[in-house]
């Protein structure tokens, strides 16, 4: 189960999160300990370069790309290295789709695409789709390309 | 989660931000009025969407909608199906699984996403699909299964996805429904598109998950044919590891089935499939090195990779293999791990770490704790907790090396660090003083440091204790006590008061250090705390009196060995008067009452249950053994009957609920047997008095009683005990069947005063019957290495026979049996079975009454029919152990 998937940015304010199966009470926690893990490692790391931490049977993969921190937490089937498949179907759309790594205010000007594309990466915990070029088509309703 | 920080302030508006933030000051308020565009009879696709995006900001940002928010929101949206915008489209269909609507709602939508469901825009279907699966209950799933189905085989591979993925997500609310379309899943299964390919082999699996045979026809074709993509190659590795664990190895050629698919996939090229293959490779049961090697070849490799992702899932795997007992395997790899521990990621140098203390051999213990010194300094706390567990358990594999260990585990002490992280280091030290007597000073002295500037009342007071335990036993026992008055001069009243009593200790168990200790006590009578100046008063009066009344005095010190709710009834019913109160006379025995409440939870746990019950309801820090032996000792006619072998748990010869609760407990000795009975009396309204429990041993041939006790009184609620003792041939272990009479004077009381009514009468009441059996003679007492333990014994005296078991349910339940009636110690885990398994080897061990080591080898094998044969090997210190083992196995 893909657990988590949040933005932030390099203050380490959550731009945009999403939680499959995380009860309420716990999201606080995964905030802060995701946003510390940022500010413990990613200050000075560069675009793509990936960060992994486990917190008991649970794994995390982060990166930067631009201003934006992007952390992916997984359990079970998503351990460190689905995980990292997972995260460059997101790093890449994003980038795609904002047409570069990002700042925070392209970031936030394309937010809707950006929820778009993440709604066709993963559903509910479980991905969907990864390639870039397809997330982008289908987040514009246009046919694939045989 | 461990590292709880204040959580940030989201949606930060500081003054810096706000010219970039296209949400700046956002308010929900406003974008729900901002949402009453989407009512515009002329909509403007573009405005809509962008207040859609200030929605999904708001959700994505944790904000809520009231339920009445939420339904307005929602009955504005579906209006947006007018709209032929694409845009706009695929942002509606986005919104509504947000708000996700109720279910009295969603039949608003339902018309619209059915039409888009038939669309001959493919995206447009998955969208629907992905949509009405997301909101939709089962009653209306059934309306559009037909078309699910057949969206799973439709050619576009987006439109299969999103039924495949909704069907993973369906089968866990309606399972009915999802496994009707296996067949679809089936030829899904077969797709080129390789990721419809991963979707269906994880929905597939989840179908049939309990159809074995159908699993392992789908692993064998697959394994044969071609997977596209790496993540359902990882899903079938996943799957073939389960199905060679509950398949049997070819045993003539020892070859296990798919393990060359496994070694095939560690040569695949994309890095997850490599790993997951190593990983089940390691992971199979009884694994053998030459099976182990590649896998361990290929992980080592990754050990250097330039990719920190790839270092820690290699080194997370190899400490994993470590901890399922494959040491031996990693060495090779010790090389590539020393040099992870100066890894810039914290997580892979712990776990390096922790490996390589588990790995590592004695003489590389001082290099690795050097390393490790410096490494300590800048990890956070909850890496440190794992890494001083890995040390304890090295030094206690290592024993010579505690100087090293135990200097490592002081000087940490010093350092900063928060509660866990300390109590971690204090509880090694403390399990290390207990297991290695050369530890101790050196430990104690490390810990009389550490309490001068400790932070934690909790630790402190522990410490003290331990001091006032130990200290007065080692070579220089004044040295401590400057410690401990330390902390009464400089500490909180908690840890004053543990120092107080601590320093009593040291002057009742030295006599040249008690006119000191008496000074001492004096200054804390003038504490400022009650329960300080309470202690020094009664410590100065007791220590101050003669020896006549040493045995008083040490039993200040002693835990209280009466259950408390026993005491406080005794107590409450002890009136001042003449006669003071006894304390010996309070009864030693939890409350039939007590154990039948926990009890009736807990049917499933079985014959666990007592013993747990029994150890609950001793006083802290005193083991059943000692409590028992204690409760035997105070009867004078047991002295002679030698050292206790063991107490039985309680067995219960009444049911739950009678007039009278009564349970009993075996104690086996060298040549005796004795009976305890733990009777209660649940009447208010009765007073029984010359209680006995009459015992006929008449189906116990080589049983003579030789004494009995009875109880004298036992009013309402207040357990007594009766026993009764036999004789029986030394070292022998004789079984038999004992029919119980409980026998009595029945008063009746008045329950508010407890006075008698009248003269009462003579009754009985039948019990249960209580059988010895073989099992009572053996000690449950687990070896740390079976092998070697094994090796260690005189192959002369061992024994090896064959049993047939007859027809079981499973293995794991014949296992269970064998274990239950021979009454030993599993080790290594050997109890449990591999669900479906063929085959399994169980390793006990045990001490035989005379203290004699016996250690037993089971192999399980069942059959179609399910007939389960044992093979039972026995090695003992002595051979008529193991001829008695086979008996016993024999004779069930």
């Amino acid at each position: 189960m893909l657990m988590s998937v949040l933005f932030a940015n390099s203050s380490g304010n959550v731009l945009l999160e999403r939680f499959h199966s995380v009860p309420g009470e716990e999201r606080l926690h995964w905030r802060s300990f995701l946003v510390k893990l940022g500010t413990d490692n990613l200050n000075g790391a560069r675009d793509d370069e990936l960060f992994v931490a486990s917190h008991k049977s649970v794994y995390i993969v982060y990166t930067v790309i631009g201003d934006i921190w992007v952390f992916t937490v997984g359990k079970d089937e998503y351990d460190e290295l689905t995980l990292v498949e997972v995260l460059h179907a997101i790093t890449s759309s994003v980038k795609d789709i904002c047409k570069k790594a990002p700042s925070e205010r392209v970031f936030l000007d394309k937010y809707g695409k950006v929820c778009l594309g993440l709604d066709e990466i993963f559903s509910q915990g479980i991905l969907e789709h990864t390639d870039k070029d397809r997330v982008r088509r289908l987040t514009r309703l246009r046919p694939l390309v045989e | 989660m461990a590292l709880i920080q204040p959580a940030p302030k989201k949606d930060d508006d500081r003054e810096d931000d706000s010219e970039y933030s296209p949400f700046y000051g956002i308010e929900k308020g406003a974008v729900l009025q901002e949402a009453r565009v989407f009512n515009d009879p002329q909509l403007d696709a573009r405005r809509c969407a962008q207040v859609i995006t200030k929605l999904l900001y708001l959700i994505n940002q944790g904000e809520t909608f009231t339920k009445t928010e939420a339904t307005e929101v929602f009955f504005a949206v579906t209006k947006l199906f007018q709209s032929k915008e694409v845009g706009l489209r695929r942002m509606v269909y986005l919104i509504i699984k947000e708000i996700s609507p109720t279910s009295d709602e969603v039949i608003i939508v339902t018309s619209s996403l059915m039409k888009d469901m038939n669309s001959k825009t493919d995206l447009y279907r998955a969208n629907a699909i992905r949509v009405l699966c997301g909101i939709t209950d089962g009653s209306l799933l059934g309306q559009i299964e037909r078309y699910l189905k057949q969206a799973v085989v439709d050619k576009n591979p987006v439109v299969s996805s999103a039924a495949l993925v909704s069907g993973i997500h369906l089968l866990q609310s309606n399972p009915d429904i999802v496994k009707r379309w296996s067949n679809e899943v089936q030829e899904a299964v077969q797709s080129k598109a390789s990721l419809v390919q991963f979707h269906a082999l994880a929905l597939l699996h989840q179908i049939r998950q309990n159809d074995r045979l159908a699993i392992s026809k789908l692993v064998t074709s697959l394994t044969r044919g071609s997977v596209r993509s790496p993540l359902a190659q990882c899903l079938l590795i996943r799957y073939t590891s389960q199905v060679i664990k509950e398949s049997a190895t070819n045993t003539q050629t020892g070859d296990r089935p798919f393990y060359d698919y496994l070694e095939g996939c560690l040569r695949h090229k994309t890095e997850m499939v490599i790993f997951e293959a190593a990983r089940a490779i390691t992971e199979l049961n009884g694994v053998t090195s030459r099976e182990l090697t590649p896998a361990i070849t290929v992980l080592q490799l990754f050990l250097s990779s330039s990719k920190p992702v790839l270092r820690f899932a290699a080194v997370r795997t190899l400490n994993k293999v470590v901890a399922m007992g494959h040491p031996l395997a990693v060495a090779n790899c010790n090389i590539d791990m020393e040099s992870l521990i100066s890894d810039q990621n914290r997580s892979i140098a712990t776990l390096a770490i922790t490996t390589l203390l588990k790995t590592g051999n004695e003489s590389s213990v001082d290099r690795l704790m050097k390393q490790i010194t410096n490494f300590m300094s800048d990890i956070a706390d909850e890496f440190k907790v794992v890494v001083v567990e890995a040390i304890r358990s090295l030094c206690l594999k290592f024993p010579q090396k505690y100087r090293t260990l135990m200097n490592f585990l002081s000087s940490i002490l010093r350092e900063e660090g928060g509660f866990d992280y300390k109590k971690a280091i204090v509880d090694s030290i403390l399990i290390l003083i207990k297991e290695i007597p050369e530890a101790k000073e050196s430990g104690l002295v490390h810990l009389c440091e550490f309490i001068e500037d400790c932070e934690f009342t909790y630790l402190s007071t522990q410490i003290l204790h331990l001091l006032g335990l130990e200290g007065p036993k080692t070579s220089d026992p004044s040295k401590y006590i400057r410690y401990i008055y330390n902390r009464v001069i400089l500490e909180n009243a908690t840890v004053r008061a543990s120092a107080v009593t601590a320093l009593a200790k040291f002057g009742l168990t030295i006599d040249a250090l008690r006119p000191r200790v008496l000074i001492l006590l004096n200054r804390c009578l003038y504490d400022n705390d009650d329960e300080v100046r309470d202690r020094a008063t009664l410590y100065l009066k007791t220590l101050g009196e003669d020896d006549s009344c040493k045995q008083f005095k040490e039993s200040l010190f002693e835990e209280l060995d009466v259950p408390l709710a026993n005491l406080e009834a005794s107590l409450q019913s002890y009136n001042a008067s003449e006669v003071p109160f006894d304390l010996s006379l309070v009864s030693r025995e939890i409350k039939p009452q007590q154990l039948a409440e926990k009890k009736a939870p807990s049917k499933k746990t079985g014959k666990d249950f007592g013993s747990k019950a029994a150890n609950e309801a001793l006083p802290l820090g005193t083991s059943a053994p000692d409590a028992y032996e204690k409760l035997l000792s105070s009867v004078p006619e047991f002295s002679s009957f030698g050292k206790l072998f063991k107490s039985s748990a309680p067995v219960e010869l009444t049911e739950a609920e009678t007039e009278y609760s009564v349970n009993a407990i075996k104690h086996v000795y060298l040549g005796h047997v004795i009976f305890q009975f733990n009777c209660t009396n649940t009447i208010a309204e009765q007073l029984l008095e010359k209680v006995s429990v009459v015992v006929d041993s008449g189906d116990a041939e080589e049983f003579d009683e030789v004494f009995s006790k009875h109880i004298e009184s036992l009013p309402y609620n207040v357990p007594g005990q009766a026993f009764v003792a036999f004789r029986k041939p030394e070292g022998v272990c004789s079984a038999g069947k004992f029919c119980n009479t409980l026998k009595f004077r029945v008063n009746e009381v008045d329950p508010a005063t407890g006075e008698k009514e009248d003269e009462g009468y003579e009754d009985e009441y039948q019990l249960e019957d209580l059988e010895v059996t073989a099992a009572d003679y053996i000690l449950k007492v687990g070896v740390s290495n079976f092998r070697n333990t094994w090796e260690a014994l005189d192959p002369e005296f061992e024994r090896v026979d064959e049993y047939g078991l007859g027809v079981r349910e499973n293995l794991q339940e014949a296992v269970q049996a064998v274990v239950t009636i021979l009454g030993m110690q599993p080790c290594e885990g050997t109890e449990v079975v591999a669900s479906n398994a063929r085959s399994h080897t169980s390793l006990l061990a045990g001490k035989f009454i005379g203290d004699i080591q016996v250690l037993v080898r089971l192999s399980f094998g069942i059959d179609a029919q399910k007939q389960v044969a044992m093979k039972l090997a026995v090695r003992a210190e002595d051979q008529s152990v193991s001829d008695a083992i086979h008996e016993i196995i024999a004779s069930a």
